[in-house]
């Protein structure tokens, strides 16, 4: 390694250009609307201004750019095994990272940053938030260097050497998915997660396309009316097949984006993820930093032996958004039976074992039952009797209730935990049945509870809490769950093993 | 190489967390709690009294929403009852216990090992009666946390001390 990190630097020059264009993006971006409905409607001397004005703003955009490029220095200091930037124009913010808190480095290349030809390189630690640590235009060489820096700087330097070296000669991908994977990936998950993009599209267009109608003052409820003609045109079968189609092709597009030329490789002692169609994502990271390893499957994906996996890391010290929680999360969207497990072995050490099985009390469906299926009827029968124009729609109640009634009792059989000497795992779902794993020196903290009503029938919950996350198992053997929870207790007490 | 044993364990000798003995927070606490509760039912008394003086259909059916708000006060009073008479912690060798609930009963074990950091927090009220609140902290974070209220300050402290220093010890043999 010839690059020297220990004196400050500054990014890639390119920086100056990626960051005005950022900012330029950010301005875009909140007077996108606006200013569209603006040009539409003005005349030509107020369109001259306006072109002025843009012109202005991406001068300012880039002179915001060079000052930022000027102030923004990264180094790495070798003797405190510390990471430091130093940033901002107007109030300079001093950063410090120390690297044994680093958890994961990501490698991007934008659509920007790959004309240009620069990477970005995002730091993740524990508790830090991601986008403070954002370096957004520097070199490959310089970015690959740098990670390797980062994560190996741990360690003692005999080892560093050998990582790196074996890291040249081994990147033989463990997982490859090809596309014919990531078509049966499409096909197969992510169902709910489509669907909500797909109504939150719809609304949208629909929305946008009434503004625009209004904006030229010739709005008449066609829309309305189109879409009123639509259902008519239509049988609903029709209607409903054109979603489901739609919706498979927005997931099999989704999931091309996301993932397409997906590889998984060791990569020394960590594990080295790039996926991505228009921006190419690289990320790194430890398997023994992972908190929560889960894989899932639902019922086609069963037919067609495929998994996917999640491995969840810690986000500890403070509250985060779900966006963040997600981003946390490295998602492996296909694998085989084989691949799964050699991957459980790589952050497990080895396969789970066998252990014994824990299931809930048929008490479980009580509240769900109450809350989903039945306060719903009674919702509707009241409505049946008093507005006249809903008793028609009866056979959809009785089908609601069919369906949410045989879901939750689903999800009561699927509901369950096997614990064995080294792992916990937790099985759930209805559709999508996920196994989260964790071993319980990850375990941070433990809660029991238990209603009054259930002393007599001993019948009680357990949550375990962790970096990453909780996991919960409700209406158990009470008498059992205490005695594994001082099991487990006595496992995180005795052993010095950590967590992270 | 440290001597290592791997004996079988026999569940049952295991030391039992649920039959630890808890104590209950400081009996001053319930003043309070009483104070604040206080405080609170007071600024909504203060906002029903204004809406009562200048809102017509209020005004009218004054003796229902006055009915309703001594109603609430009764079963916040009651529902604050219970939640402290349930309150109760231990410090054992290895781990911190604490148990709370207002219909549920929640039991809450953080292992020593386990903990981030331990803050200690007197309220306004709470230091006129000399008591603090403990703020246990571990990397799961506010889900997996502990705090418990309504500890004698000089038993808190000798408790955060405790705590700290068991913590100290802990990041020393990791250092190792």
């Amino acid at each position: 390694m010839s690059l020297d990190f220990s004196q400050p630097q500054r990014q890639s020059a390119a920086g100056i250009i990626i960051n005005g264009a950022y900012v330029a993006q950010h301005l875009v971006r909140a007077m996108f609307i606006p200013l569209a409905l603006f040009i539409v409607k003005a005349n030509k001397t107020a369109l001259l201004y306006t072109a002025f004005g843009i012109i202005a703003l991406v001068v300012l955009a880039l002179v915001y750019g060079y000052l930022y490029y000027l102030k923004f220095t990264f180094y790495l200091n070798p003797l405190k095994q510390e990471f430091v930037i130093e940033k901002g124009i107007f109030s300079r913010k001093h950063l410090t990272i120390p690297v044994e808190k680093i958890q994961q480095v990501n490698i991007n290349q934008g659509f920007l940053q790959k004309l240009i030809g620069v990477y970005q390189l995002q730091i993740d630690t524990a508790g830090a938030d991601s986008k403070e640590v954002d370096i957004r235009a520097i070199s490959g060489e310089i970015a690959q260097a740098l990670r390797q820096h980062l994560l190996h700087g741990q360690q003692a330097p005999a080892v560093q050497e050998i990582g790196i070296e074996t890291s040249t000669n081994t990147d033989i991908p463990l997982i490859k998915i090809k596309a014919s994977t990531l078509l049966k990936i499409g096909l197969t998950s992510n169902y709910g997660q489509s669907f909500a993009l797909l109504i939150g599209f719809g609304y949208a267009a629909f929305h946008n396309i009434k503004e625009l109608l209004k904006a030229f003052d010739n709005d008449n409820g066609q829309i309305e009316q189109f879409v009123k003609s639509g259902f008519t045109l239509f049988s609903i079968g029709i209607l409903l097949a054109a979603i489901a189609v739609l919706l498979l092709a927005t997931n099999i597009i989704k999931t091309f984006i996301k993932y397409f030329d997906f590889q998984l490789s060791k990569h020394s002692q960590s594990l080295l993820i790039s996926a991505g169609l228009l921006t190419k994502k690289n990320t790194l990271l430890h398997p023994n930093k992972v908190q929560i390893t889960e894989y899932s499957q639902n019922y086609l994906q069963k037919k067609i032996g495929l998994f996917k996996m999640l491995l969840k890391q810690a986000h500890a010290g403070r509250e985060q958004s779900e966006k963040e929680m997600k981003n946390n999360n490295t998602e492996i969207p296909g694998c085989s039976a084989a691949e799964k497990d050699e991957l459980l072995r790589m952050i497990l050490d080895k396969l789970p074992e066998e252990g014994s099985t824990f299931k809930p009390n048929w008490r479980y469906l009580n509240l769900p039952v109450l809350f989903q299926v039945f306060l719903q009827m009674l919702i509707y029968s009241t409505f049946y009797y008093f507005i006249p124009e809903v008793s028609a729609y009866y056979p959809l109640a009785v089908a609601y209730f069919v369906i949410a009634f045989i879901m939750t009792y689903i999800g009561y059989t699927k509901h369950r935990i096997t614990v064995s000497e080294n792992y916990i795992i937790k099985q759930s779902g209805i559709w999508d049945i996920s196994q989260e794993i964790i071993e319980p020196h990850k375990i941070q903290s433990i809660s029991t509870s238990q209603y009054p009503w259930h002393k007599k029938l001993d019948i009680g919950h357990v949550t375990f809490h962790t970096a990453a996350g909780s996991i919960s198992f409700g209406y158990g053997n009470f008498t059992e769950i205490n005695t594994l929870v001082n099991y487990w207790l006595y496992q995180v007490e005795s052993s010095d093993e950590e967590w992270m | 190489m440290q001597y290592f044993t791997n004996e079988t364990i026999d569940l049952n000798t295991l030391p039992k967390y649920e039959e630890t003995t808890l104590a209950n927070p400081d009996p001053k606490y319930w003043k309070v709690i009483v104070i604040n509760l206080f405080i609170f039912l007071l600024l909504i008394a203060i906002g029903l009294g204004i809406f009562i003086l200048f809102n017509e259909s209020v005004r009218i059916n004054w003796i229902l929403w006055t009915s309703l708000y001594i109603i609430f006060a009764a079963l916040l009073y009651l529902i604050s009852r219970a939640s402290f008479k349930k309150r109760g912690f231990a410090l054992r060798e290895k781990d911190v216990l604490y148990k709370s609930g207002i219909v549920a009963e929640k039991t809450t074990i953080i292992p020593l090992n386990r903990i981030q950091h331990v803050a200690l927090n007197e309220g306004m009220f709470s230091r006129m009666f000399g008591l603090g609140t403990l703020q246990i902290y571990t990397a799961s974070g506010s889900s997996g946390d502990m705090h418990i209220a309504g500890i004698e300050i000089e038993q808190a402290k000798a408790f955060k001390e405790a705590l700290v220093q068991r913590l100290d010890i802990n990041t020393k043999a990791e250092n190792e």
